[in-house]
């Protein structure tokens, strides 16, 4: 206990609240997320030593996703993809000079969010690691399985979102096959002149910072990177107007948003605005009058913000217990502990505890902070917004370099990586595949190898997949259920359609 | 005795070409749903460009090409550019100090909609303050490497 105490100094506390503040800006500026805010700050972390570094990068998580609100009220953007349904609330009370209002509504439904998600992390995170922990591997391999099916099947199309995911997959393999993992050594999907670049295949943290960081960029400068909102005039409203009594009777919206958000967020690969539209549509339904929300019903901000950002604790679940993130932004921060020396899994909580309960103190703090810092300063904060383009994309473009190359002590082939990745990452997108699914096959692919390579030569068999567990059959239950509900899903979308289609 | 289907489902690795196993599943699945992907969206799809219902993603639609070319090869000048400047001066990181000054620079303008002398200074001076608080930071604080 006394070692964690010692951890805990000022540096540890000023981290994450720099995390946090600078985590809000990024969220704050439509098109940058909390996954890039994470990825830019990635190399201040090379010098900082594990726990310092998870304090500034949690810091970043919540802030980032905090800052999303920002926009969502003012302009009418969601300023990472979570905040959609921020929108529809938070722009017309803005416009009715609430802007204010909103927002501190926004930022106590996000606080409790948070700290809902994270006591349900607390509590969830040891107990799914432990049950986990005797998964030989076998289960191991079909818990990825799992992972990419429903990941897949919460995209927009289950096919494309699988495509996408195998392709993740493929992508992980061009390289050795490791011996330490127990493989041969021997490399495969490579071209000659490129094994010297290539031998260990791509790096994991070029790979996302080009995926997230440059074809971002590039996507903005496909569109011309608008300059659209530096003429625009926020309206703030004239204060005021906020009491904690616009949270009275709206506690069940509260709690149920936010277990709404814990849960979407644990699915691994399902981004933030499942989480905000499924609370919002669930407020939509369940509430005694519902007939005011998308004119400006405080009751819709709540529903999404508290959604919003219970993702964070949710997301950290399958992160810690099972090392398969819950979004793009904690698969950035497996990157970051792999850096540090770390292997998420089953293993981590209770050979780390002592990591394990600072990255709670860290993430409470991180949530605390962000309620003080956008409860009293959003009026400053806000006109980040307004910071143009043209200055910030070309700082994103260098910190990416500096993080890419960084990451193996001064590799230029990393940079290089970032270009191809940005470029693939933009053709991906621009062809209709999903990058979720595409980065969580990336990241999972190698150890999928290794446990469904490793199963077949135990047992010789692959009816082993199958039969090795009662654990296994069930997780066969679950990848067929998953794989249901997007099919069912999809007839009623089309039912909807046509519906829409006659009428 | 093992039943047929058991039987059926009997694999053996070989060790030496163990490196190849998962790639070849992986090349059959992709590929299968290559074919299934094929038929079901992108042949619809492309018959309704036809009917022009739809248009083509990136060659359909309209584009910056300016600021999007112009990114692409100011990104690649830069990368290249640094690591020969780098070697000029080894393990001091100015490669990627006066390099990313220009790129910097340069890629504020290129985005810029209407040049005013205000908007150029600003530009100008976020260009040398940015890159040089990073170096600062990260080459003399921490002793990271840069090229």
């Amino acid at each position: 206990m006394l070692d964690i105490l010692s951890v805990l100094d000022f540096t540890f506390f000023l981290l994450a609240g720099m995390g946090a503040l600078v985590g809000i800006i990024f969220g704050s500026i439509p098109g940058m997320t909390a996954t890039m805010a994470v990825a830019v700050c990635l190399p201040l972390t090379y010098a900082l030593g594990l726990h310092h570094g998870l304090a500034l990068l949690l810091g970043l998580y919540v802030g980032g996703i905090s800052g999303g609100m920002v926009p969502a009220v003012l302009l009418n953007i969601p300023g990472t993809p979570s905040s959609i349904t921020t929108t529809f609330d938070g722009y017309p009370m803005a416009q009715k000079g609430e802007g204010e209002r909103a927002l501190r509504v926004s930022v106590v439904a996000s606080v409790v969010g948070g700290l809902i998600s994270a006591a349900i992390l607390f509590l969830f995170a040891p107990l799914l690691a432990e049950f986990s922990i005797k998964f030989s591997y076998v289960e191991k391999f079909l818990i990825i399985l799992l992972a990419l099916t429903v990941i897949a099947s919460m995209s927009r199309n289950m096919l494309v979102g699988i495509f996408s995911g195998v392709l993740g997959i493929w992508l992980s393999l061009i390289g050795t096959y490791s011996i330490t993992d127990g493989g041969n050594g021997k490399t495969r999907l490579m071209v000659d002149f490129l094994e010297p670049y290539l031998f260990e295949g791509f790096s994991l943290l070029p790979v996302l910072i080009g995926i997230f960081g440059i074809a971002t960029i590039l996507l903005e400068a496909e569109e011309g990177v608008k300059s659209g909102l530096a003429g625009q005039k926020i309206k703030m409203g004239t204060g005021s107007g906020f009491s904690f009594s616009i949270f009275r009777g709206r506690l069940t919206n509260l709690v149920r948003s936010s277990f709404i958000g814990t849960f979407v967020g644990m699915l691994p690969g399902v981004g933030g605005s499942a989480a905000s539209v499924l609370a919002y549509t669930q407020e939509k339904n369940l509430s005694r009058d519902s007939s005011e929300m998308g004119k400006g019903a405080p009751q819709g901000l709540i529903a999404s913000e508290s959604a919003n950002n219970a993702l964070t604790g949710g997301a950290l679940i399958p992160l810690l217990s099972l090392g398969i993130p819950g979004d793009s932004t904690t698969a950035v921060l497996i990157g970051a502990f792999t850096l540090q020396g770390i292997q998420v899994g089953p293993l981590f909580i209770p050979e780390n505890t002592d990591t394990w309960y600072i990255m709670m103190t860290a993430l409470v703090f991180a949530n605390i902070v962000m309620f003080f810092l956008m409860f009293y300063a959003i009026k400053h904060i806000a006109k980040v917004v307004l910071v143009p383009k043209y200055i910030l994309y070309p700082i994103i473009v260098m910190m990416c370099v500096v993080g890419a190359y960084a990451i193996n002590y001064g590799i230029m082939f990393d940079v290089w990586t970032l270009l191809i990745f940005g470029v693939l990452g933009y053709l991906i997108q621009k062809v209709g595949l999903e990058v979720a699914p595409l980065i969580i096959g990336f990241i999972l692919g190698s150890q999928a190898e290794v446990y469904f390579v490793k199963s077949l030569e135990s047992f010789g068999n692959y009816s082993i997949f199958f039969t090795k567990s009662p654990i296994a059959v069930v997780l066969w239950l679950m990848i067929a259920a998953s794989v249901a509900f997007s099919i069912y899903m999809g007839i009623q979308s089309r039912r909807k359609q046509r519906q829409e289609a006659s009428a | 005795m093992e039943s047929g289907l058991t039987s059926l489902l009997d694999v053996s690795i070989n060790f030496e070409t163990s490196h190849l196993f998962f790639p070849r599943i992986i090349h059959w699945v992709i590929a299968v749903l290559f074919v299934i992907i094929l038929v079901v969206h992108t042949i619809p799809f492309l018959l309704a460009v036809k009917r022009g219902e739809k248009t083509l993603p990136i060659l359909g639609e309209t584009m910056d090409k300016f600021r999007f070319f112009g990114s692409l090869a100011l990104i690649a000048v830069y990368f290249h550019m640094m690591s020969v400047i780098g070697n000029m001066f080894p393990y001091t990181g100015y490669g990627f100090l006066f390099v990313s000054i220009v790129f910097v620079f340069l890629m504020s303008l290129m985005y810029m909609h209407t040049r005013t002398r205000r908007k150029v200074i600003t530009a100008a001076i976020n260009a040398v303050v940015a890159p040089s608080l990073a170096w600062f930071v990260l080459a003399k604080l921490f002793q990271i490497t840069l090229p």
